[in-house]
């Protein structure tokens, strides 16, 4: 039986999560065999080799050109049409899957495509003014920022800054500077 | 009365430091090998930073338009915050 003629849409949904996760999310332990023996078993290894190949280049397809779904539909009909091309019950079930999973595969090409370290998290606190009776230095309110920064695949690095009043006000200028710039980049066409 | 002048460290990295520079660029991913149509827009970070030896590091990171809103907003959080105390 053809691996094509045999599955239901839940069996190749199935399939392309599964060919997601291995692809673009960095999931570990996919195998060939491992997604023939539970998803068409009853498919020989050297029928499904190529079955896979072909949904797994679609999917790449699609990713790497950030389909529209005027787009999607287009590219799909020319696969129904190709020989050893896809289904049309195939190609449904493929832009259902990609309608959903779209915006989760472009932030995973997003994050891989990024080869310094991303900002994973930001946490902070401000310690108030404190006195010394031996000492006529007031010490001023600071606040505490910890960076939680991560490339791709590896673990998180932490860097802890201290800044006084001055020092948060002269970066929030600065960071009024980088908006200024988004907007500008923002309300130009393309 | 006195009180401590060194807060506690509850942070995950053992030593603060002073930030020296911050300097930022806007940048725009295009096409990679594994994705010909990235499209998006992106802020990259150089933050010079020195601790307590004066020894000054350079640090590099990268934030999506979310994330550097998010940074911003804590940022203004904190202004806030550091104003009232």
């Amino acid at each position: 039986m053809a691996a094509g003629e045999l599955e239901g849409g839940k069996t190749l949904s199935g399939l392309l999560n599964a060919l997601a996760q291995d692809t673009f999310h960095g999931y570990p332990g996919i195998t060939e065999e491992l997604l023939r023996s539970q998803l068409y078993p009853e498919v020989a290894p050297e029928e499904f080799r190529p079955f896979l190949a072909k949904m797994r280049g679609i999917l790449k397809s699609i990713a790497s050109a950030d389909m529209d779904f005027n787009q999607l539909e287009a590219f799909l009909t020319a696969q129904t049409k190709k020989q050893g091309g896809i289904t049309s019950d195939q190609a449904a079930v493929i832009s259902k899957f990609w309608k959903s999973h779209k915006t989760k595969i472009r932030e995973s090409l997003m994050n891989q495509s990024r080869w310094n370290s991303g900002l994973r998290g930001l946490s902070w606190r401000v310690d108030g003014k404190s006195q010394s009776r031996h000492s006529a230095q007031i010490h001023t309110p600071v606040a505490i920022i910890e960076l939680e920064l991560g490339k791709y695949g590896q673990e998180s690095e932490f860097l802890c800054l201290e800044f006084d009043e001055v020092k948060v006000n002269q970066i929030l200028k600065t960071l009024s500077e980088v908006e200024e710039s988004i907007s500008t980049l923002i309300s130009q066409p393309n | 009365m006195e009180t401590t002048s060194e807060p506690p460290l509850d942070a995950k990295s053992d030593v603060t430091n002073q930030l020296v520079d911050f300097q930022w660029k806007l940048g725009m991913a295009v096409s990679s090998d594994t994705c010909r149509s990235l499209k998006y827009p992106y802020v990259a970070v150089m933050l010079k930073v020195a601790d307590h030896s004066g020894q000054v590091k350079t640090k590099c990171f990268e934030m999506t338009i979310p994330q550097f809103q998010n940074f911003y907003r804590q940022f203004k959080e904190i202004a806030a915050v550091i104003e009232t105390v």
